[in-house]
């Protein structure tokens, strides 16, 4: 009896669990003040100057300016009474919204092709060593870091309709006829033209920075995996899209989401370049919210109009960040 | 125990009447003494006066008010300080100090006069005006409707830029064409010039000019943008039909599609390099042709702005006007210096070349500086009495301010010339302004 209390058994079993009920019974133990909750408390508090920081820099400005956008708020008045959906509805009454919101989606999925396929180009050929090669990697990058005002005022000059000298360069080279004539593009005249030349303002303006993105995860791809690839009779295509694309996949997310912000956001291209003309056929959201929310005073419409941005850029975000989240697992 | 003090009768004076008749005299005394001995208060000196406005279009203009500003902080014990930023930045610049509360004393408004936006926050400044009125033979009839709300005045109106027609009298006088009093001799030179080689231009883009420029012709052509009071849109009407229909035909007949892309200074460079037969523009135009090509510049005649209807002139200007901040702490130090500045209109016309013109009657005694001793430029002497601003013959509101800002006008007239039928472009242009209207009549 005695050695089969010790040595175990059903009586000693349920003496044990019942040892150990009392234990718990005795010594309760809150669960905040366990090890496991005293880490995540922890993680939580160094977590927490990062919240606050999103929080009062992203967040109040944002709520903000859902508050503005829904009340009659104008620049010129500290007081502002809450009008509902009025705002938004006010943007849908204007076709010239209808025209700016189609051309900041264009504006912005173009100009992004053409930056895409540029940029990688650049990359491409930064990556190879030649003579001079830390200095063109300095020099490509002055059209991201001049002043956008200055920049823009050159191009300004460059589409000039009379003293453009891509046009005079044309006609010296034969493809258009003197100045004057019917194939004499005005740049910033034929509302196609004029969008046109606001996109590759932007391009060119930010090319190089896709450039130096891509440059930096072309370099963080380990040679011995791309020589692996050639042994295996992988072509420079294929290496490219199964090996390279991949492995830098984060990166490019990243900066195509940085990308797309910045040029869906653009307001100093075409500001500087057209104000949106010619009769509104370069006329984006922002520059739009810009001249109805602050030239204009009426600063709810103008917030309710900023805002559309925002469900232009969701989606896209969601899905970048999805596609992120998934490649870390 | 009764009273024994006398009944207070119609014509008895209280104790807090007196104190407020002798009060408000002696302060308008003190100011009306200052003024007119031009010396300040001894309750400026050691304060420091901020002052915003934009980088003028004639740089030596900017160099003389800097020097001018700081010359008289120096003699009234005042330190002055000037920031000048491109004038399409004002509004923006504006927005944001008043939603600071801090910044500049004094704001400068060009072209885009925000008055009715802000006059909350303003300072009145009806009695600097007053006294400048009283001392120059009042205000040109258009100065008011930029800067009254309810009687008072909340900005004071320094100076404004003509457009008037500046034409080649050589090209004129080769083809036998008439100077452009009218709109429809200027057509027929533009419809003849063009066909050789020199067509005119008036922006057709997003750009002051545009706005300007159309404006002139729609009014002379005895179109309307409100009523007097400036509540209610009168853009549809049958001379806007009129003036559209002239408008196409101009465009067609006598510019080139270059107009689609202007900017502000495009039609300077037009002229200046002697491709335009006319152009119709403020005379920094002239003032460029002047500088860059002496041999158009000799031929270059200014004319008075074209009568649309017989005997109907109106030339709308780019208004300038500076406002004081209510948050400001030295609203007195910013009201002496409006007034001197107001004093001294006349040297700020000459060392902007003849560009700044005043908007004090007394002003106009001819010979005017700088243009009443250039012959080309007399002509400027006789414009104030035809002179309009944005919103005419109302005021300038705020509901006219988002149909400048967002250019509603110069699109209508780009659709009609781009293909648009008439009455498809009207509806959209006159659709826009009830829009606009009706958003400011709701809240």
């Amino acid at each position: 009896m005695t050695l089969s209390t010790s040595s175990g058994g059903p009586d000693a079993a349920s003496a044990r669990a019942a040892a150990v009920s009392i234990t718990v019974r005795t010594r309760p133990r809150r669960w905040f003040r366990s090890q496991a909750a005293r880490r995540l408390g922890f993680g939580y508090l160094l977590l927490a100057p990062a919240v606050l920081y999103v929080l009062l820099l992203v967040g109040v400005p944002f709520l903000f300016s859902i508050y503005l956008a829904m009340s009659d708020a104008t620049v010129g008045d500290t007081n502002a009474s809450f009008i509902g959906l009025e705002n938004f509805r006010a943007a849908f009454e204007s076709d010239v919204f209808y025209i700016a919101l189609r051309n900041s989606v264009l504006f912005t999925v173009v100009a992004a092709i053409f930056k895409g396929l540029l940029g990688t180009t650049l990359a491409f050929l930064l990556l190879r060593p030649f003579w001079g090669r830390k200095v063109i990697r300095g020099l490509v990058v002055i059209p991201f870091t001049l002043p956008i005002s200055i920049s823009v005022l050159g191009w300004k000059w460059m589409y000039d309709s009379q003293f453009s000298v891509i046009n005079w360069f044309l006609s010296q080279i034969g493809i258009i006829g003197r100045y004057g004539s019917a194939d004499w593009p005005i740049w910033l005249g034929q509302p196609l033209l004029a969008l046109s030349a606001c996109i590759a303002v932007n391009v060119w303006r930010n090319f190089p920075f896709s450039a130096i993105v891509l440059l930096a995860g072309f370099t963080s791809v380990p040679t011995e995996i791309l020589d692996a690839a050639r042994v295996d009779g992988t072509s420079f295509v294929q290496r490219f899209r199964h090996v390279v694309v991949p492995m830098i996949a984060p990166i490019l997310l990243i900066g195509l989401l940085f990308d797309t912000v910045f040029t869906l956001s653009d307001l100093g291209v075409v500001y500087l370049l057209t104000q949106g003309g010619p009769a509104n056929a370069t006329k984006t959201l922002p520059v739009l919210a810009y001249q109805v929310g602050i030239q204009a005073g009426a600063l709810g419409r103008g917030a309710a109009i900023a805002l559309f941005l925002f469900p232009l850029l969701l989606p896209l975000m969601i899905l970048l960040l999805r596609n992120l989240k998934r490649r870390e697992y | 125990m009764s009273d024994s003090r006398p009944a207070l009768t119609k014509d008895s004076v209280t104790r807090r009447g007196f104190l407020k008749v002798t009060g408000a005299g002696v302060g308008g005394a003190s100011l009306l003494t200052m003024l007119a001995a031009r010396q300040a208060p001894a309750q400026i000196k050691g304060t420091t006066l901020r002052i915003l406005q934009w980088s003028h279009f004639i740089p030596a203009y900017d160099t003389w008010y800097d020097a001018f500003a700081e010359d008289w902080g120096k003699k009234n014990g005042v330190k002055v300080r000037v920031d000048h930023i491109p004038h399409l930045e004002i509004p923006a610049r504006m927005a944001a100090e008043f939603a600071a509360g801090a910044g500049h004393d004094i704001i400068y408004n060009g072209s885009s006069i925000l008055t009715r936006l802000y006059y909350k926050n303003l300072v009145d400044l009806t009695d600097v005006a007053d006294t400048a009125a009283k001392k120059y033979g009042g205000w040109i009839p258009s100065a008011k409707s930029l800067v009254e709300v309810e009687g008072r005045w909340y900005g004071l109106p320094i100076f404004y830029i003509l457009a008037p027609m500046l034409y080649r009298k050589d090209l004129f006088d080769q083809n036998n064409l008439k100077a452009p009093d009218t709109w429809e001799l200027a057509r027929v030179a533009a419809r003849t010039m063009k066909a050789k080689g020199h067509p005119t231009g008036i922006a057709l883009a997003q750009c002051n000019d545009a706005n300007l420029m159309w404006r002139s012709a729609f009014f002379s052509f005895g179109g309307t943008e409100a009523d007097p009071s400036g509540d209610h849109p009168t853009l549809d009407s049958k001379e806007l039909r009129e003036f559209l229909k002239f408008a196409k035909a101009i465009f067609d007949e006598g510019m080139t599609p270059e107009v689609f892309s202007w900017d502000d200074a495009s039609d300077n460079r037009y002229l200046a390099s002697g491709i335009a037969c006319w152009i119709h523009d403020a005379i920094s135009a002239y003032r460029t042709t002047e500088d860059t090509n002496p041999d158009v510049f000799k031929n270059v005649v200014l004319g008075l702005e074209p009568q649309g209807q017989p005997g109907k002139r109106v030339s709308v200007a780019a208004p300038n006007v500076w406002m004081v901040w209510k948050f400001s702490k030295n609203q007195q130090a910013a009201k002496e210096w409006l007034a001197y500045l107001v004093d001294n209109d006349l040297e700020g016309m000459v060392q902007s070349r003849g560009y700044n013109m005043p908007y004090l009657n007394d002003r106009y005694k001819k010979p005017m500086p700088v243009i009443g001793s250039d012959p080309k430029l007399q002509i400027l002497q006789d414009f104030p009495k035809i002179v309009a601003f944005y919103g005419y013959p109302g005021p300038s509101t705020t509901p006219i301010q988002e149909i400048v800002n967002t250019f509603v006008f110069p699109d209508m007239i780009t659709r009609f010339c781009r293909g648009q039928s008439l009455e498809d472009a009207i509806k959209w242009g006159v659709g826009e302004y009830r829009r606009i209207y009706g958003k400011y009549k709701q809240a």
